[in-house]
């Protein structure tokens, strides 16, 4: 197994060259030091190149693990360690989470091209229709099957086929400064040991509540159009007068009523003080830094982040669709490509089979919110909040729709998102734009799919 | 040996010279280096001091616009931010330490230490961003920069500085400069080691690459260590450094420091980019001084061809000049006796007794002079390749006997010992020159007795061995005496052409001085070798060696007969025992030279021919044409005659239809004494050769041979 931290490829070279000659300097001295030994056909190595975007990645049991790569890695080792079916050497190789065009979809046929991905799914979802991506039905075996929660095999399942191996998911919902509530007034919204549900009125009381009552310098909630970081949440806030967003088709639907109520609500929220003034303007990380500093009283939070705020936050639901309000999950797993080479992907479904068959690799996802109910079930008691998300999974919405170009949608989405805070573009506008433009993408994204096989 | 030496003085100066090409040649590079660095440092300059001037420009137009609060400001800022392409996030430093964003963040005094940053009073400064100032709004990579504010106040605060924020990403894209053709990579590191500009810089401060970290997994050369580094860079020094990299790799980097920060600008180049750059100027110039040595070497060459057959020439020239100089004194020298006595003969015509002794000196006079022509004549051919071996079956026991019993009669008169130790030899029956070998043979012998005083001893030995192949036997003859020897120098010199040893006075002692030329030269063309040997007043020893074929049929039957002195004096009677049957042939004549003519024909009339004399080959042939048939008992035909040559003459009384023309002996009687002149008189139908001077007893001995025949 190697690990490369950057792009790497002159090291790569090197390795691949020093490997080999390695690896023929061993063959050579084996065959000499044993000559009485039987001669064994040499095997051709199988080299498979792993890439994974630079991710945090927390294990309630091993505080060494600090990134993803580093789980990989420990499972690259002992797949390398126990494979039978052929030499295999693993390059990990990590890339820049802005960087998944140049590591993926640029490096196609190319020597650098990625054997498999370990990534987010919502970046992912794009390759599936390249026809790159493998199906991976046969890695999931009936045991694999009734051990991953049945929620994560629809978010990797296309056609019937799964295209995706979920190995953990984070739940997102909003957090509230509750010290910032008490000094609004606002003591009773304050509730531990759950996650709130706010009727969409009690949500516009609460903003203005805030608005009126919070000094200079510290604003009522999160709002950014900066750049495409953070727009998930955004438009799971645009369900907050009963929209689903999608249609049935898996298109944008915003122009519905609900839609442009959710917009409408959204942009009066700039006029009425509910965020940072020219919050089209600021970045998730400029919110998350007031939130971070008490400037903010509303924010969005993960059950991996939560930590970090310890008592300080209790913890609400979107609102909508439904009275109870909603989450996103953001789902982490494997990919596999076929670049032309039946053995290496042979391989790869072979390493997520080891994977997937070994109790102690999956348990690395057990920092957040593992995949493996079995791990799950294992450490629930040290993963914080892991009953209140698990039990908050049925209020999970799919923000991606199914679609299979999401990163083309972020693209368009935020503009528009920033013209309605700035107010150059009415609500119904907005809807207008955003359905045409962003279901312009998934035509574009379906029309140009391609699945695998 | 001078080749060698000049060659491998050319090729260590050509090293020498390839060496410092190759330094002076790195030299520049190290200087284009420098320059490349120099330059980048000034764009680098150029961008801070101009993103100073865009924040300066902030800070006017803050004070221009209507704000009266530190929210109206941020909301001001948040617009210039939005606006900017440069800055992500603009901050208003209050003079309180309190640290007011763009994006409505506040960082309080003890939030943040950036005000210390502004408290040496400095008017600006560019930092790379590090949380352990006070943590910003971001985790990305991002370069702070921050100008010196006067007398701005806001909603009673007074702002001592103005700070923005860039990601280090789009601005490193701009610092970042390539070079040698993208093989040079420029970077620029603070003096923690945190690129500011790097080829493939992270986004994230957490996993921010160190340019220390990079060195040490790998080395410095030149003993500078990492503290070195660290140390000059901190003090914002310009250095060169080679490292290798821990992939191997190796490179030069160049360190210059940015003015108005703490950061220091590096050029890191391939040391391989110093290869292919001066490959092409070692490789032209390497060629081109290939090119220049091989031309200086093929002019050497001509140089010393010409010098060595120059000297060759001038020695060739200079011994020509000698030989003719030695030949003209040998040759002035019994003439002057001959012209001396002619004259002294002249003065004393009645006197019998000095006229007989006159006379006898001038045949002396007469003979040396014949032998030492002789001599030039075979010099001059062998020197000229001319002569040409004969390749006949011979007997070499036979040949050694005759070469000593020719000499033993004058031995016996000196009373020299003579100690034979070369019968019976092994392989007697061999091909090749006898005739010369006996001559060289003779001439030895005949030397030794010379120089061998009474009572001395000469002793000759002969061995054999027979070669591998069987058919050659190598033989080695010696010959040594008891006499005076010779001195080493002159023993050096022996075999030149008119060598003598002048240390005796004694008349018989002297020679022509071309006898041992001769020899050496025939032995030579042999494909042998002649040795001397000497100690002066000891005697000498002179051996030949040669390689023989055996004669493979006849010889080899042939029983060795030697020759005594007394068959050898039965086999060539003297002149006065012509048998008088020889008296009364009749002879014709054909000579051109009057004189030669009157001579031969006294000479032959004197012994009882008769001689019908013509002068030229046309009238022999008209002679012999009306003579009676049979008349004719030979013909002494010149060869050189006008009207026709004695060879066409030859051929033409051969032709004639008549007995006797076939039958009638034709002698060559010519000055033309090569082997060639001998072979085309055989071949025009003469039946043998008398050369020119005749030798008076020879001639009546082949004329006596024919009476006998006929009688």
């Amino acid at each position: 197994m190697r690990c490369a931290r950057k792009a790497g490829s002159a090291v790569r070279g090197w390795l691949a060259k020093a490997g080999a000659m390695l690896l023929a300097a061993s063959l050579a001295l084996g065959s000499a030091a044993l000559p009485g030994c039987a001669v064994q056909e040499p095997r051709d190595t199988v080299h498979l190149l792993v890439k994974v975007p630079r991710t945090g990645h927390d294990v309630v049991f091993d505080e060494s693990i600090a990134y993803a790569d580093q789980v990989i890695s420990r499972m690259a080792e002992g797949f390398e360690r126990s494979y039978d079916g052929a030499d295999v050497d693993i390059e990990v190789e990590v890339f820049e989470q802005n960087q998944y065009d140049t590591a993926i979809e640029q490096s196609f046929d190319s020597g650098e091209a990625a054997d498999m991905l370990y990534g987010d799914y919502f970046n992912m979802s794009t390759y599936i229709h390249t026809g790159r991506v493998v199906p991976l039905d046969d890695v999931v075996t009936d045991q694999v099957r009734e051990d991953v929660f049945d929620y994560l095999w629809g978010l990797s399942t296309i056609g019937g086929h799964v295209y995706k191996m979920p190995y953990l998911a984070r739940q997102n919902v909003l957090a509230y400064n509750k010290e910032m509530f008490r000094q609004a007034g606002l003591a009773g919204y304050i509730a531990d040991g759950e996650i709130s549900s706010w009727s969409l009125a009690d949500w516009t009381h609460i903003l203005d509540t805030l608005a009126a009552n919070l000094p200079d310098g510290q604003y009522p909630m999160m709002m950014y159009a900066a750049s495409s970081q953070g727009d998930t949440h955004i438009m799971t806030l645009l369900r907050s007068a009963g929209s689903s967003f999608f249609d049935e088709t898996g298109h944008f639907d915003l122009s519905s009523p609900e839609g442009i109520a959710a917009l409408t609500w959204l942009q009066g929220g700039v006029a009425r003080g509910w965020y940072p003034p020219h919050s089209e303007n600021l970045e998730i990380e400029d919110c998350s830094s007031l939130f971070r500093q008490g400037q903010l009283a509303i924010y969005m939070v993960n059950n991996a982040s939560i930590t970090r705020y310890g008592d300080t936050v209790g913890l609400v639901n979107f609102p909508g669709p439904g009275p109870e309000g909603c989450a996103t999950s953001f789902v982490s797993g494997f990919e596999v490509f076929d670049n032309g080479d039946e053995r290496k992907v042979q391989v790869a479904k072979d390493f997520l089979a080891y994977v997937y068959g070994n109790r102690e690799l999956l348990s690395y996802a057990a920092g957040t919110l593992p995949a493996s109910q079995a791990v799950a079930q294992a450490y629930s008691g040290d993963i914080p909040k892991f009953d209140l998300f698990l039990e908050n999974r049925r209020n999970v919405v799919d923000f991606t729709g199914s679609n299979p170009d999401t990163r083309a949608v972020r693209e368009v989405f935020y503009l528009h998102i920033h013209d309605l805070l700035m107010g150059t573009v009415s609500p119904e506008e907005a809807a207008a734009l955003i359905d045409e433009e962003c279901n312009r993408a998934i035509d574009a994204g379906v029309a140009s799919s391609r699945l695998h096989g | 040996m001078i080749f060698s030496i000049a060659t491998t003085l050319v090729i260590a100066a050509v090293c020498v010279y390839l060496v410092q090409l190759s330094s002076t040649v790195a030299s520049n590079l190290m200087t284009t280096v420098d320059e490349i660095s120099r330059h980048d440092v000034e764009t680098i300059e150029g961008s801070l001091n101009n993103t100073y001037g865009r924040l300066s420009s902030v800070a006017k137009r803050m004070e221009v616009y209507d704000v009266e609060t530190i929210s109206e400001a941020q909301q001001q800022l948040n617009l210039e931010a939005a606006s900017s392409e440069l800055f992500n996030a603009i901050y208003l430093l209050d003079a309180d330490g309190s640290l007011y964003s763009s994006t409505y963040v506040r960082l309080d005094a003890d939030e943040h230490a950036y005000d210390e940053l502004m408290a040496d009073g400095r008017e600006h400064f560019a930092m790379l961003y590090d949380d352990a100032n006070g943590r910003l709004e971001t985790t990305r990579e991002s370069l702070i920069y921050g100008i010196h504010l006067h007398h701005m106040q806001i909603g009673g605060h007074d702002f001592v500085g103005m700070l923005a924020r860039s990601d280090l990403s789009s601005v490193s894209a701009q610092l970042l400069i390539e070079s040698f053709e993208g093989q040079g990579v420029s970077s620029v590191v603070n003096p923690q080691g945190y690129y500011i500009v790097n080829t493939s810089p992270a986004t994230d401060l957490a996993t921010r690459d160190n340019f220390y970290d990079v060195l040490e997994a790998g080395y410095i050369e030149d003993g500078m260590t990492m503290e070195d580094v660290r140390r000059n860079i901190s003090e914002g020094k310009s250095f060169v450094i080679n490292c290798v990299t821990a992939d191997n790799q190796q490179l030069v980097m160049s360190f210059a420091p940015v003015r108005g920060t703490a950061w220091s600008f590096i050029m890191t180049v391939p040391t391989s980019v110093f290869a292919e750059r001066f490959a092409p100027f070692i490789f032209m110039t390497a060629c081109m001084l290939f090119a220049v040595v091989i031309v200086l070497m093929i002019m050497m060459a001509i140089i010393y061809r010409f010098m060595k057959s120059s000297v060759s020439a001038n020695a060739e020239a200079t011994a020509r000049a000698e030989f003719l100089s030695n030949m003209s004194h040998e040759i002035r020298t019994p003439l002057n006796g001959i012209i001396g006595l002619n004259h002294l003969m002249e003065r004393n015509l009645d006197d019998r007794i000095a006229m007989e002794g006159y006379v006898r000196k001038l045949g002396k006079a007469a003979n040396y002079l014949l032998s030492l022509v002789n001599d030039i004549l075979d010099v001059s051919k062998l020197r000229a390749g001319k002569v040409e071996l004969d390749c006949r079956p011979f007997n070499l026991n036979s040949a050694i006997g005759n070469v000593c019993e020719m000499q033993r009669e004058p031995m016996d008169e000196r009373g020299i010992s003579f100690d034979m130790q070369a019968a019976d030899l092994p392989y007697p029956y061999l091909m090749g020159d006898e005739v010369r070998l006996s001559q060289v043979l003779m001439n030895i012998l005949s030397n030794a007795v010379k120089f061998t005083p009474a009572g001395g001893t000469i002793t000759m030995k002969a061995s054999q061995h027979l070669h591998a192949s069987g058919a050659r036997a190598g033989l080695t003859i010696s010959i040594a005496d008891t006499g005076c020897g010779m001195t080493e120098e002159f023993r050096q010199h022996i075999f030149d052409a008119f060598a003598q040893e002048r240390s005796s006075n004694d008349e018989s002692q002297k020679g022509t001085g071309l006898g041992m030329s001769i020899c050496h030269l025939l032995v030579e063309q042999m494909g042998g070798l002649l040795e001397v040997e000497s100690e002066l007043g000891e005697g000498s020893r002179f051996t030949v060696i040669v390689s023989l074929p055996l004669n493979p049929t006849k010889l080899a039957e042939m029983p060795y007969e030697p020759q005594t002195a007394a068959a050898a004096s039965e086999a060539a009677p003297g002149p006065s025992e012509a048998a008088p049957r020889d008296r009364g042939m009749k002879l014709l004549v054909a000579e051109d030279n009057e004189l030669n003519a009157d001579i031969i024909s006294s000479i032959l009339a004197e012994e009882g021919y008769e001689v019908v004399l013509v002068a030229d080959g046309q009238q022999a042939v008209d002679a012999f044409a009306a003579s009676e048939e049979g008349s004719f008992s030979a013909v002494l035909m010149d060869a050189q005659m006008p009207v026709m040559d004695g060879y066409e003459a030859a051929r033409a009384i051969r032709a004639l239809d008549r007995v006797d023309a076939r039958a009638v002996r034709i002698f060559a009687c010519t000055a033309s004494t090569f082997t060639e002149d001998r072979s085309r008189a055989l071949e025009s139908g003469m039946d043998d050769f008398l050369p020119k001077p005749l030798d008076v007893r020879l001639m009546l001995e082949k004329l006596g041979e024919i009476g006998r025949a006929d009688g």
